[in-house]
Formats: structure tokens, sequence, C-alpha cells
């Protein structure tokens, strides 16, 4: 029992011209039965924040709870959102915490940063942050999506292209996997509009 | 048609279905390699039983070649999981043969990870006298369902119709678009009101 590979997950970020997009897949399966195909991996801390979590369901939901939570206090006390910098240590620490009994998820964080920067890391489970400039995956179907995105990407896409190259890098490397797929999730974020887009991908 | 090394999809469309020869079909689920070469061995001594009785060898003759081929095996690690469709004299045979040596006669299976699916719909809408139309519409609508349940099925599902002169490939559709075909995507809300808009 491969605990990674019990739900399975497909998760990518990537970088353009202002803007980011992350994307995941929408499979939730019990190794290789489909249960849904509606899973949320991906979520709003707030408008210029997101985070995908990839790896075992359980973990991804309830430690979405708990960062939801931890940004909450955060805005009362400091009465403002939090920097994609600041949350990315902070999702690192939570996890590093339990370093001897770890969540067993894989986060990916993408925001817009001061002067509507994007920023993208991505971390495993026990925290440890890798910076990216281009594009950051995770998940079962990673090592396709690694090939996909380097062939793929381009920098300094605008907002529709970047939605087309992530759309097409996300699906190529899912149908490759079996544990992920069954439809596309994506969120392309630029400082003015925030736009989510479901895609229609094989359902085998 | 999937193809896995353990959870890497090799290939969309290998032929799962084999032609052992005219009038006889072999599924494959298991191993691919063994299912191949044990289904291509079958035809083998199927010709050789023509050309030594001058008449063809029927559908539970051939399915017992094949089951104790498998069973002198057993133990050693084959992975066949096949059914043998055919027509003879008697008329149309069906035989499920695995890699323990277990034959048995039926009038419909399913087999590989994805069969529980496919017996959910398999079995809610058999009848024995059926018309070819409704068994087809019936066989690719279980594999669909298969499809899109188990992770290790997809690809294209393809029917073949085994009769008195043969068997004839009626259909080979890529299950993600019988996934569209059976389940459209209704237009999104504000499509609908702008059709409204227009047709006013």
């Amino acid at each position: 029992l491969q605990i990674f590979e019990y739900n399975g997950s497909a998760v990518v970020a990537m970088v353009g011209k202002n803007c980011f997009a992350i994307a995941s897949d929408r499979r939730l399966g019990v190794q290789l039965q489909t249960i849904a195909t509606d899973f949320q991996r991906i979520s709003k801390i707030h408008d210029r924040v997101f985070i995908a979590l990839s790896g075992l369901a359980t973990d991804v939901q309830t430690l979405y709870q708990r960062l939801v939570f931890r940004h909450k206090l955060y805005q009362l006390r400091e009465e403002r959102d939090m920097k994609p910098e600041t949350f990315a240590s902070l999702v690192s620490a939570i996890l590093y915490e339990k370093r001897f009994g770890p969540y067993l998820c894989q986060p990916v964080i993408a925001g817009l940063g001061e002067d509507d920067k994007p920023f993208i890391c991505t971390m495993d489970s026990i925290g440890a942050k890798e910076l990216a400039k281009d594009f950051v995956v995770s998940g079962t179907a990673s090592e396709s999506l690694y090939g996909a995105c380097e062939a793929m990407y381009k920098p300094d896409m605008e907002a529709e292209e970047l939605f087309e190259t992530i759309s097409q890098a996300l699906l190529s490397s899912v149908d490759r996997d079996c544990l992920s797929g069954w439809g596309g999730h994506v969120y392309v974020v630029t400082p003015t509009e925030i736009k989510e887009r479901i895609l229609k991908g094989r359902m085998d | 048609m999937f193809l896995i090394g353990f959870l890497y999809l090799a290939s969309q469309s290998v032929k799962k279905i084999i032609e052992i020869n005219p009038y006889m079909l072999g599924t494959m689920a298991g191993g691919a390699a063994d299912c191949q070469f044990w289904h291509r061995n079958l035809g083998i001594k199927c010709r050789l039983h023509e050309l030594a009785n001058k008449r063809r060898i029927s559908v539970s003759g051939a399915s017992k070649l094949l089951a104790n081929m498998l069973y002198s095996y057993r133990g050693m690690g084959l992975s066949v999981g096949t059914m043998i469709a055919g027509w003879d004299e008697t008329g149309p045979g069906l035989y499920y043969v695995d890699n323990e040596g277990g034959r048995l006669k039926g009038d419909r299976f399913s087999v590989g990870s994805g069969s529980p699916y496919a017996y959910g719909v398999l079995d809610s809408g058999y009848k024995f006298d059926m018309s070819v139309e409704e068994a087809s519409e019936l066989a690719r609508r279980s594999i669909y369902h298969a499809t899109f349940r188990d992770g290790a099925s997809g690809g294209v599902a393809s029917v073949y119709h085994v009769g008195p002169n043969g068997w004839t490939k009626l259909s080979g559709d890529d299950v993600g678009e019988l996934h569209y075909h059976y389940y459209p995507v209704p237009p999104a809300i504000a499509e609908q009101v702008m059709e409204e808009a227009a047709a006013e």
C-alpha cells in the first residue's frame, strides 16, 4: 500500500506575466476504484493566494481547514491579508510540526505578491519549500506533468495563453496516469480578476 | 484499453480481443504477454486439430485445450483471465478460462479489474433473447461504465459479434467520447439565457 497513491491526484501551478494559473484534476479514488469526479483540491486562502494539495484526501481536507483557520487569525491580528511568501512559510512550519507523523500531502502554493509579482512554490510532506520561477507540480502524475510543463512552458505568457498551456499540460499528463484525471479544475488569477474553469477531460 | 506497467499507462490502443481464427475470439485480461502468447498457441492447436480431424474444433474443445495448458503451468505465475467465444455445430459457445485452470460455460461473463462494474450494468440489462443491436449496446455500456469507475480500465470499447459465419467487428468507440455521448454536458445557464434572448 503506497499511501501517497491511495487517492490519486495531479496538481500544477504556472507563472505568467503578472498572473498565475493553478490547476488540479478532479478524481477522488480508493486505489483503483473511482469514488467521485468533483473533488476540490484547490482552495482559495484569499483573493491573491491559492493553495492546492495533492496526496491523501483526508489530510488535504484537514490541512486546508487548519490553514484557513490560521489565516483568519492572522487577518484578525494584522488587519490585512497574508503575503504568499509568508503563507508558504506558515505551511512549511505547520508541516514540520508533524515531522514524525506527517500530513500525507504535498502542497502547491501560488499567489500574487507585492507589485502583482506572481509567486509559486511547492513543498514535500514535511515542509521542504521549493521555489520556482516557471512551474511546480505535485501528485501521482508529477513525472508526466514535469515533462509536459517543461515542453509547453514559455515565460511571460498572458492569462489566456497561460490557461491554454496549463490545461493542455494537465490533461495530457493525467491521461498517462490511472489514478488521476476525470476532469480538470483551473484557476487563472490576475490582479483584477479570478477566472475559474472546469475542463472536459477523458473520464476513464 | 489500458495497458499498465504498475500505475503508468503504456498504451490506450491495445488489442484486447484476440482473433484465434475466423470463427473464434479470445478476450485478454491479466498479463498481456501471457494472453497474447497462449491465445496464439491455442490458434495453432486448433488449426492442427482441423488438419488431423478434417473438421473444425468445437468451442468446448478449444477452451478445454487452453484450460488444460494453463493448468499445467499452475502456480508458476501466469496471469490470464480470458473468455473464449465462438460458433460451432452446437451453436454459439462462451467459456471463461483462467490461469488457475478454471473453465466455466455460461451465457454472460465479465473479466478483469473493472468486471464488478461491468457486471452491474450487464446483469441488469441482459435477456437471453436480445437482438444483436441491443446486445452490442449493452456490451458497450457495460464496458464504458467499467472504464469510468475503474482506474485500470479505459481507452477503446470494442464490440464484436460472433455468428454462424464467424466473427465481425461491430464497433470500436473511444470511451472518452462515449462518456459525453451518454452524459452530455448541459449548456451553462448563461448560454441558455442567450439562446432564449436570440430566439425572441
